[in-house]
């Protein structure tokens, strides 16, 4: 394997709330390499989100304290001056998040935003910047890009709009795409157009991808590794085969068996987990998920956090490892 | 579940329209065209069933969901509710119509009222319609129905900021119940719930369904969930219900080209179902429901288009092996009403059903 281009080792965000620190990520660690595509997974309030907000240097100064390293391409962004991570987001990373009407400007045209971030990052001409902004349009896969340089974002559709971003998100050939949710608010038509595009940019160029999402479903068609965050650790992680295939850790299982499966219907009823997510205000001592378990077979579920720890045949350059006292070997 | 031929319809749609008038800006307003949320519906629901309703954003699922139950008024065509003609009905019979069927909306934060405590949302459809007279036996019936949706019943006194999501949910269900109706509508009843939540709500409606013999028009863009929990599936694509089936046949053979793109785009958690299954991905968007193509309204998108397809509006036709599986596509034989062109002399109307 080549370098990683982005290293992340023990992340730690907490975020000062009215009700007490919240320890929204607890000491995560992964590696992005080039065109490899990465799935950080999990619900809401799991900590997926704020883990790459993190990174960007994009959470709140004042209430947010955000610790340990994140290599990019060999130099920490979180010990970065803002002046120089302002110079990395753009080429060093692009950023698309899920609603797209939020991250646009409603009073600018599309070609003015586009060509923003352009001139931002180098000497380019306003015709130069203009013309590039209408080629990424077309590779984008805009219809008459030509013309829809010069619209306002109310006058596309939402799928149009998420190409919008994406092609600010890729106007300066980004070395890491993140994309948070980028295609939960479009239809799956839209969602499959989008995939599609993005998976043709990374083959194009070599990005490597953060790909952030509730949906397995999403995570099965491109991710190569899958990380499953709850309760701001990661759970499991692993190969795409390893952990939907052969998930480990029973908030994983539990996950997949609560999701009704287009290809599988059957007629039983879908496995639940009991309970709601623990608040990241008050995170149970021990495995982050005894609460809601099902299992609960080890004395040290309880008071003693269990490591991510390799399971199963493991080893070799990306090994299957799960946070469990409970592996339960191989699952079914 | 009986085969649909021997069931009997609840509800009834037959060429169904919601246009909403299409304004010029300016002083004048003047009405300029027509936006065509439904437009020629015709559709069955049968009693006891769960009939899942899917289709993209904006091709007028929730719209006929709300026209069904005349939550807006429609423009043209007829519904009936066990018979009766529900475009006809006086303020007596939609009051008792209210009480039969209800709704179930899709995001709890917003559908109930954050000032009032769970008991007042639950009873205030018991007082409307004078059910369980009686503040003693309607506190009673409260604690019944919180049961039923797996609530304990001591959380009558609390208000929904205290509420997860789902529990929301439940509460929202427990309302939509009191009245004990026939028919329920969910819209995107589960779509802002969290993967293990939405399991939760998913069994909770087919386990009601089951105790209280139900029928539910379950509208959602998620086809995995629809696919789970419904009998019959419908498909729509602006405006127009395009496929009809029961659930297997119409998810595992979808005989129209948009609903075969709609199914084919749908990612299913298995790796290698998914590196291996070639994805229909479509072209461009939905046109505007205020310019609906002539004929076939999916032919600017269709991979298979030919010639009939702007000249003919295709009906619902039998299509498949499985009965009762209904698809409005010339790729199953050309079935339909001309469309009208500048020469007189072509036939009027939308044409019914050939089934």
């Amino acid at each position: 394997m080549t370098a990683p281009l982005l290293e992340v080792e023990d992340l730690r965000v907490d975020l000062r709330t009215p009700r007490g620190t919240a320890h929204v990520v607890n000491g995560l660690s992964y590696t992005v390499g080039p065109g490899e595509t990465v799935a950080v997974v999990g619900e809401s309030g799991s900590g997926k989100s704020v883990s790459v907000l993190a990174l960007l240097g994009l959470l709140p100064e004042r209430t947010a304290t955000v610790t340990g390293r994140a290599l990019l391409q060999g130099e920490d962004l979180l010990t970065m001056a803002p002046e120089r991570l302002r110079r990395v987001r753009g080429p060093g990373v692009g950023m698309v998040f899920q609603d797209p009407m939020t991250s646009l400007n409603p009073v600018l045209t599309v070609g003015r935003q586009l060509t923003e971030g352009l001139r931002a990052h180098g000497p380019v001409s306003k015709a130069a910047a203009r013309a590039r902004a209408v080629e990424l349009l077309g590779e984008v896969g805009l219809p008459d890009p030509g013309r829809a340089v010069d619209r306002y974002p109310h006058e596309l559709s939402g799928g149009m709009r998420q190409r919008v971003v994406i092609a600010m998100a890729l106007a300066n050939s980004p070395a890491l795409l993140v994309a948070d949710e980028a295609t939960t608010a479009l239809d799956v038509t839209v969602q499959a157009q989008i995939i599609d595009l993005v998976e043709r940019l990374q083959a194009e160029q070599g990005t490597g991808v953060i790909w952030i999402t509730h949906d397995l479903g999403v995570v099965a068609g491109i991710a190569d590794r899958v990380l499953v965050m709850y309760g701001g650790r990661c759970v499991e992680d692993g190969t795409v085969d390893d952990v939907l295939e052969r998930p480990v850790h029973p908030y994983t299982r539990g996950l997949l068996g609560a999701l009704p499966d287009l290809a599988t219907a059957d007629d039983a009823d879908l496995a639940t987990i009991p309970g709601t997510p623990p608040a990241p205000t008050d995170l149970p001592a021990g495995c982050v998920f005894w609460p809601r378990c099902p299992v609960r077979g080890d004395a040290r579920c309880e008071t003693e956090q269990p490591p991510l720890a390799v399971v199963g045949a493991g080893g070799g350059e990306l090994p299957h490892r799960a946070a469990t006292w409970c592996a339960e070997g191989e699952a079914s | 579940m009986t085969s649909p031929a021997e069931q009997e319809v609840l509800v009834s749609a037959r060429g169904l329209e919601v246009h909403f008038p299409v304004r010029s800006g300016g002083a004048l307003r003047r009405t300029t065209g027509a936006l065509r949320a439904v437009d020629g519906v015709d559709l069955d629901v049968y009693r006891g069933e769960t009939l899942g309703l899917v289709g993209e954003s904006g091709c007028g699922k929730s719209t006929l969901g709300n026209a069904l139950l005349r939550l807006v008024p429609p423009t043209g065509g007829t519904v009936t509710f066990d018979g009766l003609d529900v475009t006809a009905m006086g303020r007596k019979q939609l009051r008792e119509l209210r009480r039969r069927a209800g709704m179930v909306f899709q995001d709890p934060f917003a559908s109930l009222d954050p000032r009032r405590t769970v008991a007042q949302t639950v009873s205030e459809p018991l007082e409307v319609h004078g059910l369980h007279p009686g503040r003693q036996a309607r506190a009673a019936r409260v604690r019944e129905l919180l049961e039923l949706v797996g609530l304990d019943a001591g959380v009558a006194a609390r208000y929904p900021h205290e509420f997860s999501g789902g529990q929301r949910q439940r509460v929202g269900i427990a309302r939509a119940l009191a009245g004990e109706p026939d028919f329920l509508v969910c819209d995107e009843a589960i779509a802002s719930l969290d993967v293990s939540v939405q399991a939760q709500v998913l069994n909770l409606l087919r386990r009601l369904q089951r105790q209280l013999g139900l029928t539910l028009l379950f509208i959602s863009h998620d086809l995995s969930a629809v696919r789970h929990v419904s009998d019959r599936i419908a498909v729509m694509y602006l405006g127009r219900v395009v496929e009809v089936g029961p659930a297997a046949a119409v998810a595992a053979e979808p005989q129209m080209p948009y609903a075969r793109a709609l199914l084919s785009a749908v990612p299913v958690p298995h790796p290698e179902l998914e590196r291996s299954r070639q994805r229909i991905v479509l072209r461009g968007d939905v046109p505007s429901p205020a310019r609906v193509p002539s004929g076939c309204r999916f032919r600017t998108r269709c991979p298979d288009v030919f010639e009939p397809c702007p000249d003919v509006d295709p009906v619902l036709q039998p299509v498949g092996s499985a009965p009762g599986h209904l698809a409005a596509c010339h790729l199953h034989g050309v079935v339909g009403a001309p469309v009208q062109r500048a020469e007189p002399g072509a036939p009027v109307g939308a044409g019914d059903p050939a089934s």
